[in-house]
C-alpha cells in the first residue's frame, strides 16, 4: 500500500490527542462547532482528514486491476457515463438499465465490482466498499444534490422509502419520522436532529470522530435502526436504497448540498 | 330461494377475502422489507395500534382516539403491592441507562446531567405537582405506557414492552415525584 506510514502514526496520535480532549470535556458544547474543532485538530496535528485517507485508499482500489476478471473499476458508470465520477455522487441514488434496479453509491460499487471485476457480491468486503464510497462521493464535494425520482422504477423506490420513514415498530415504538419531522430542529441527547427537507443525509459518507469510524449512509442508517432497538437490514438491500432515495429527494427539493466529501460529523 | 341464498354467501366470502388480502403496495412494502433479512423483518412486525398509527402518520383521526385510548389504558398493569411510587434512588439507574429507561435521550431530569436531550418536556422540578394520588397515578401510567395519554405519541411503552416492569415503573415514578429525588432539589 503506497498510503505514507507517517500519515497513520500522525492520524493515531491525533486521535488520541482528540479523544483526550473529548473526555476531559465536561459542560455542555454546540455540536456542530465541536465537530468544527475536531477538524481543526486532525489538520493542524495530522495534516490531513481521517475522510481523506479513506478517499486516497479508494482511489487506489478504484485503479488497480483485481478481481477474477483483473479489471479495474474505470469503466464503471454511475449515472453519467462510464468513468465520469464527477458530480456523480449528488445523483445518487438513481435506476441502472444494466442491473434493472435502483441503486445507491454502496450498491452500484458493489454491482460493479460484481459486472466488471468478476467479484461475487458475498466476497466482496465492506471495508472496500467503504473505501470506495470514500473516493466516489470525494467528487461531488460541496455539490448541489439532484435526486429528483423520474423514472417509473425511482419513483417506487421513493414511495417504498416514505413508507419505511413512517413505520413505527420495534419495543421502542419509532419510526423515523416521529423523530426526524416532528423534532426537527430539536436534539437526542447532544446530537441535532434534522428532516429531509434540513438536508438530512447530505454529510454520507462521513468520519464520526466519536466512533472513530468513516460510516456510509447505509452504515448510517443501520446505527439509527439499531438504536431504536430493531435488528439492522442487511447492507445493499432494498430498505437503504428506498430509505436514501426519499430522504435525498427530499433533501433536494429542500435545495441542499452535499457537505465537504467525504462528511466530518460527530 | 336457495339461489339468493347462496347469491348473498358467496359475495359475503368475497368481501371477506379482499378485506383480508392487503393491496398491491402493501406487499411491495412487505417484499422490501423482508430483503433486508429475516432479522430485520421479524422486527419490523408491527402491533395493531403500531400500524394505525403508520397508516395515519402519527396523526390519529380524533373519531379513532377513544378507542385507542382505551386498548392502551387495558394494557397497564400495576405493582403486586399496589405502591406506585417505589425507590427513587433505583429510578435514578433506570431513568439513566440507555438500555432501560434511556430517558435523558429527551428529557432533562436531574439538573446535573450534561447533554440531556431537548425532544420531550423537561422534567426538572416535576415534583412541585404534589403526590397526590392521581398526579402519581398520572405519573405512572405515563411511563408505564405513553400511548395511554397521547396516540402515536413519540414516547414509547416502556411497560407494555417489558423494558420497565411494574415495579420498576414505580421507582421512575418516584425519581421524578420524590421531593428528595435530585430532580427535585431546590435550587
Amino acid at each position: 500500500m503506497r498510503t505514507d506510514r507517517s500519515l497513520i502514526t500522525g492520524f493515531l496520535l491525533a486521535l488520541a490527542f482528540g479523544l483526550g480532549i473529548a473526555l476531559t470535556q465536561q459542560q455542555e458544547v454546540d455540536p456542530f462547532k465541536e465537530a468544527q474543532r475536531q477538524r481543526e485538530l486532525f489538520r493542524q496535528t495530522a495534516g490531513i482528514l481521517p475522510g481523506e485517507l479513506y478517499a486516497a485508499q479508494g482511489e487506489e482500489l478504484f485503479a488497480q486491476k483485481r478481481g477474477p476478471r483483473n479489471a479495474s473499476l474505470e469503466a464503471c458508470d454511475f449515472g453519467l457515463g462510464p468513468g465520469k465520477l464527477e458530480g456523480a455522487h449528488a445523483q445518487l441514488p438513481r435506476y441502472f438499465a444494466d442491473t434493472r434496479r435502483v441503486e445507491d453509491l454502496e450498491t452500484r460499487i458493489a454491482s460493479c465490482m460484481v459486472r466488471l471485476q468478476g467479484f461475487k457480491l458475498a466476497e466482496i468486503k465492506r471495508e472496500d466498499i467503504k473505501a470506495l464510497s470514500a473516493f466516489v462521493a470525494s467528487k461531488s464535494s460541496e455539490m448541489p444534490l439532484r435526486v429528483v425520482p423520474r423514472t417509473s422504477q425511482e419513483i417506487a423506490m421513493y414511495n417504498l422509502g416514505r413508507e419505511l420513514w413512517f413505520h413505527r415498530a420495534g419495543n421502542r415504538d419509532m419510526n423515523c419520522s416521529i423523530c426526524h419531522d416532528a423534532y426537527a430542529g430539536s436534539r437526542v441527547r447532544l446530537s441535532p436532529v434534522r428532516s429531509p427537507r434540513q438536508g438530512l443525509s447530505n454529510e454520507w459518507p462521513a468520519y464520526r470522530f466519536e466512533a472513530d469510524k468513516l460510516y456510509t449512509l447505509q452504515d448510517r442508517i443501520a446505527f439509527c435502526y439499531v438504536s431504536i432497538g430493531i435488528a439492522a437490514p442487511e447492507f445493499y438491500s432494498e430498505p437503504y436504497i428506498a430509505l436514501s432515495v426519499y430522504m435525498l429527494a427530499e433533501a433536494t427539493r429542500g435545495r441542499n448540498s452535499l457537505t465537504e466529501m467525504p462528511g466530518f460529523t460527530r | 330461494m336457495k339461489k339468493r341464498y347462496f347469491g348473498w354467501l358467496l359475495a359475503v366470502l368475497l368481501a371477506g377475502l379482499t378485506l383480508s388480502q392487503q393491496g398491491p403496495f402493501q406487499q411491495r412494502v412487505n417484499q422490501a422489507i423482508q430483503s433486508g433479512g429475516s432479522r430485520f423483518a421479524e422486527a419490523m412486525k408491527q402491533d395493531p395500534d403500531q400500524a394505525l398509527c403508520s397508516i395515519h402518520r402519527d396523526r390519529l383521526p380524533p373519531e379513532l382516539a377513544g378507542a385507542f385510548l382505551e386498548r392502551q389504558r387495558a394494557l397497564i398493569k400495576y405493582p403486586a403491592n399496589g405502591k406506585l411510587m417505589g425507590d427513587w434512588k433505583q429510578g435514578e439507574a433506570l431513568f439513566t441507562d440507555p438500555r432501560k429507561g434511556n430517558c435523558y435521550a429527551c428529557h432533562t431530569g436531574d439538573p446535573k446531567e450534561a447533554g440531556a436531550g431537548l425532544l420531550g418536556p423537561g422534567l426538572v422540578g416535576y415534583g412541585q405537582r404534589g403526590i397526590s394520588e392521581p398526579v402519581v397515578k398520572y405519573t405512572y401510567d405515563k411511563i408505564y405506557n405513553a400511548w395511554a395519554t397521547m396516540p402515536c405519541s413519540l414516547m414509547y411503552r416502556a411497560g407494555v414492552h417489558g423494558i420497565l416492569t411494574p415495579e420498576e415503573s414505580a421507582h421512575v415514578t418516584a425519581f421524578l415525584l420524590e421531593p428528595a429525588s435530585p430532580v427535585n432539589a431546590r435550587r
